[in-house]
């Protein structure tokens, strides 16, 4: 029906006008910000992305003293929404809120944007993956499953966590490949996110899901299942118990899914360090602290330069893995 | 757009064809036996399938028995037998609709949500037979009464473009 | 017993009525706007739950998400707009009904029907919930296979057309699902280079687009249907009880099957409600009246719609698993609230969980007075000239289509779905059909290749776990009977 031109003009177009949408003209000779802001999540509504978003817009509304409006652009598996953040006028007021994917996507050449096609304002969440089996299982440690994995043929075991090519996908490749088998020696179903994984560990369906430990909590918490180890330096505060892979068996592999909140590339410098300055506020204040915590959710803060930091290694690591799997592109 | 079926069953067979081609040139994924490939081959093929059935007229039995209760039949053949002359312009009528909702997606941006939305309700309003006295008030109210819903209640921003709402402001 | 005592003190405080009655109407008037879901309207309370205490928080999703639900079925009766993929199932028995002249009858239905069906589904949720829990954690992806493909046999059921081409507009529906990248192999398929289609196509919209716009242009040639006689809307629950009395079996069956499959987590109330109006059709002593405007399917899916809402509660409090997008939405206020989801609730928290399920039942009996006053409100639309009315449909399709995801390609999704409708209807292609297959698409190929990634290419456990088996046997026993019966009547001689 529409030619394909056609559509590409609208990405560009509809991201311009989001912003234009907000205000006619920008507000020189003000101090910033002189008018509402608005906040793009590239995910849905009612997501843990979107619930960060909300609850860091509406601290960030009692630190800038005005509104702060948080916009869901969906579409194109997250591609839309990381478009129209990339695309919008660098003016402050048009602000977003990227996540792990931002640092997947061009692998697989879906989109040409990069971590570095944003101004980085501060890093504020990161959930690390646990590996999780059914409570009936007979691994009691992430040990002994490592050792049930290199024993199995090849691809006899089952895992899953997320789609094809996802976080937590790659998180399995990562760990497999530091433990030097093949990524694809145990087999990834893909389904169709954590919860429907962890329904079919607890189904009797799967061997393992690698999911953060949050999107796990209730199914161990109702004894369907166990977690054996998080891949990351530190241990859950909220699971204490799990040990991290580096305790457990010695291997320093850690990832993680991360929210990072963005502007568009070229924004003020002045802009920038008064955004971070507020946000880092936001990430101490109480209600923040608290909200994650209930959440599950993994508190971490970096400011502007080591939130470049981080994205580029976090980048650079994923590109790795994808290539070893086989999911990236050329 | 009244096709008989022996040409909506050959597109259906052509879109089948078409689709399972573009499905079986989809490259495998390593691991999964059933490849991104087998989906729409086997969902293409059914589908042409069907559409050859349709050709060929089978289930046409059922139709007929359905279109003597379909309530909105009637209604329709009395139109169009009631002014023959102009049938192909009065077809060409209801692309208006979808005709609008592109104008909408197109020019919403540079004119702003209000004059696209009046424009839209006018031309509708209008094309339905409508008099000016009822048109013109009707594509000046309802464009507010959404406007001021969706930035309320659901705190959707619909582009202000030319026209914006000083005084409703942003929530 | 002192739990319960107590839950009704926590319950009964102003404060708190006060939020549920205040979220109540907000959902009734989200609801009632054509293209817009109770989804939205529950995720756009999320940000005022943070102010609120935990069983305000939680009581204002409940109520607001009930309201919104059954006032998503009045665009759908009056103006053929359906509010959600579930109503979709019956979207067109009640406009047919609206059009015989029975706006309030058609309405009269969805309410009281959703009403019992959600107190239904609340004391299945009360009494049941953990052997209803323990069957949905039964199910693999090979149970849900078998699920899905029931529901897609039901697209010869939910039209009144030729069986061959209801099941093309399904296949069709099911090519449409294929489009993007949210495959298992994840990999694009059919999106031209198009960053827009990769998310594929969403529901929303093309449901707006067969339905609403594809009316819109029909009206574009015919001319103005004669008004019903002016006289005041008939009372709204008058005959109800009559109806209760005389299909009190689709009542009880479309409760059971609500339940049994809105339990499961993911495939819930839209698949019941198809399921719910095929069983009615199939099983229904005059089957030849589905369509045109017929009570009898009208209350079998009705009452499965909203108990299977109540029902998909179940996993989420058990489990943390949401049963759909808004149970998901509600799920991050129960953490955020510090009601974590788990067997814990029901033990530790007794008295939580019984104030939630009292704020169920009273969101369930508000509806009916709230229920009554929008219908009164919109059917008003009823009495308006075409002519005002279909032109705020354009705009409310295009205005709803934008804000499900903000992304303007949406409105293209309605503008190019509304000529595919109308094509489609005009040759008698039914839309219905096409949306089941939309619906089903992802997860009958989703289910259909991770099971057999997970068996290694065997085909055995479709049919060797306990409730696969049954499933299978359904789907198989469902499959066969209209061959039978066709060739039945095809043997019979023609005369008869």
């Amino acid at each position: 029906m529409v030619s394909r031109t056609r559509r590409e003009v609208l990405v560009g177009g509809s991201a311009l006008a989001t912003a234009a949408a907000v205000g006619v003209s920008p507000a020189f000779g003000q101090a910033y910000p002189a008018r509402p802001i608005t906040i793009i999540c590239p995910w849905g509504a009612g997501g843990g992305t979107d619930a960060t978003a909300r609850i860091v817009a509406a601290g960030l509304e009692r630190e800038l003293k005005q509104p702060v409006n948080v916009v869901n652009r969906t579409g194109g598996s997250g591609v839309v929404g990381h478009a129209a953040i990339a695309a919008a006028p660098p003016d402050g007021y048009t602000l977003g809120l990227v996540t792990v994917e931002i640092s997947m996507m061009h692998w697989q050449g879906l989109t040409e944007l990069k971590p570095d096609s944003y101004t980085p304002l501060a890093l504020m969440n990161e959930d690390p993956p646990g590996i999780q089996v059914n409570s009936s299982s007979p691994y009691k440690t992430v040990k002994e499953l490592a050792d049930a994995i290199k024993a199995a043929p090849h691809g006899k075991l089952k895992a899953s966590g997320t789609g094809q090519g996802g976080i937590w996908h790659l998180a399995l490749v990562g760990w497999l490949t530091a433990m030097g088998l093949k990524p694809d020696h145990v087999a990834w179903v893909p389904l169709n996110g954590a919860a429907p994984a962890m329904q079919d560990l607890a189904a009797g369906g799967l061997d393992l899901v690698t999911c953060s430990v949050p999107e796990a909590r209730a199914i161990i918490e109702a004894g369907k299942a166990r977690s054996l180890a998080v891949m990351a330096a530190e241990r859950n505060p909220a699971f204490k118990d799990v040990p991290t892979l580096k305790e457990a068996m010695g291997i320093d592999y850690t990832t993680g899914a991360w929210r990072v909140f963005v502007g568009p590339k070229g924004l003020p410098a002045n802009i920038a360090s008064a955004l971070t300055a507020s946000l880092k506020t936001v990430n101490e204040s109480k209600e923040f602290l608290d909200f994650m915590a209930n959440r599950g959710f993994g508190v971490r803060w970096a400011d502007a330069a080591g939130t470049t930091k981080f994205m580029d290694e976090a980048n650079k690591a994923m590109g790795v893995a994808m290539k070893a799997a086989g999911l990236a592109k050329g | 757009m009244h096709l008989s079926d022996r040409v909506t069953g050959l597109f259906l067979v052509a879109l089948g064809g078409v689709a399972a081609y573009g499905g079986s040139r989809l490259p495998p994924v390593p691991g999964q036996q059933i490849g991104p490939e087998v989906f729409p081959m086997v969902v293409g093929l059914s589908l042409a399938l069907c559409g050859g059935l349709i050709a060929l007229g089978v289930g046409r039995r059922y139709e007929d028995e359905a279109d003597v209760a379909m309530v909105s039949t009637p209604v329709e053949g009395t139109s169009a037998s009631a002014d023959l002359l102009p049938s192909r312009w009065r077809e060409l009528r209801v692309l208006i609709p979808p005709a609008l909702l592109i104008f909408y997606v197109y020019v919403v941006e540079a004119l702003g949500f209000l004059p696209t939305a009046a424009a839209i309700v006018l031309v509708t309003a209008l094309a339905l037979g409508a008099r000016l006295r009822l048109a013109i008030p009707v594509a000046i109210v309802a464009p507010l009464a959404i406007n001021l819903l969706f930035l309320k209640l659901l705190r959707v921003p619909l582009p202000s473009g030319l026209l914006p709402l000083p005084w409703i402001g942003l929530p | 017993m002192s739990d319960i005592a107590q839950a009704f003190t926590i319950v009964f405080q102003l404060d708190i009525l006060i939020v549920i009655l205040l979220a109540s109407i907000y959902g009734l008037i989200v609801g009632a706007v054509p293209g817009l879901t109770a989804t939205m309207a529950t995720a756009l309370l999320v940000p005022i739950t943070f102010y609120l205490p935990p069983i305000a928080a939680i009581g204002a999703i409940i109520s607001a998400s009930a309201m919104a639900i059954f006032s998503g079925d009045i665009p759908g009766a009056l103006l053929r707009i359906p509010g959600t993929p579930a109503s979709a199932a019956y979207t067109d028995e009640a406009y047919a009904m609206t059009r015989k002249g029975q706006p309030e009858l058609a309405l009269g239905i969805g309410l009281w029907f959703s009403a019992l069906g959600g107190i239904f589904g609340t004391i299945a949720l009360m009494a049941l919930a953990p052997p209803l829990a323990s069957m949905a954690l039964r199910f693999s992806t090979f149970e849900y296979f078998w699920l899905a493909f029931l529901g897609l046999m039901c697209a010869t059921l939910v039209s009144r057309s030729s069986p061959v081409k209801a099941i093309a507009s399904m296949l069709l529906g099911l090519l449409v699902s294929c489009i993007g990248i949210e495959n298992p192999a994840g990999t694009p398929r059919f999106t031209f280079g198009s960053t827009n289609l990769l998310g594929g196509i969403d529901v929303i919209p093309a449901l707006v687009g067969v339905f609403a716009v594809s009316e819109v242009m029909r009206a574009m040639l015919t001319s103005e249907p004669p008004k019903p006689p002016r006289r005041r809307l008939g009372s709204i629950l008058a005959g109800q009880w009559a109806l209760t009395k005389q299909y009190p079996k689709q009542q009880f069956r479309g409760n059971i099957i609500g339940v049994l499959i809105g339990v499961l987590p993911g495939a819930g109330a839209d698949i019941a409600a198809w399921v719910a109006y095929s069983v009615s059709k199939r099983f229904s002593k005059e089957p030849q009246k589905f369509g045109t405007g017929h009570p009898e399917g009208l209350i079998e899916s009705g009452s499965g719609n909203n108990s299977a809402l109540a029902a998909g509660w179940v996993p989420a409090l058990l489990f943390g698993i949401p049963g759909d997008t808004i149970t998901a939405i509600a799920i991050g206020v129960l953490y955020m609230k510090g009601l974590n989801p788990g067997p814990t609730l029901f033990t530790e928290q007794a008295s939580s969980m019984y104030a939630l399920y009292i704020i169920f039942i009273v969101a369930n009996i508000l509806m009916i007075p709230l229920g009554i006053a929008m219908i009164r409100a919109s059917s008003l639309v009823l009495r308006a000239p075409r002519a005002s009315v279909m032109p705020v449909i354009v705009l409310l399709c295009a205005v709803g289509a934008f804000a499900t995801g903000n992304n303007l390609f949406a409105v293209l999704t309605v503008a190019a779905f509304g000529v595919i409708g109308y094509v489609m209807e005009r040759n008698g292609y039914p839309v219905a059909a096409m949306v089941l297959g939309i619906i089903m698409g992802t997860m009958v190929e989703q289910n259909l290749v991770t099971s057999i990634m997970k068996s290694d290419g065997s085909i055995i456990p479709f049919f060797d776990r306990p409730v696969a088996s049954v499933l299978a046997a359904m789907t198989i026993a469902a499959l066969l009977w209209p061959v039978f019966a066709w060739s039945w009547r095809f043997l019979r001689p023609k005369a008869a």
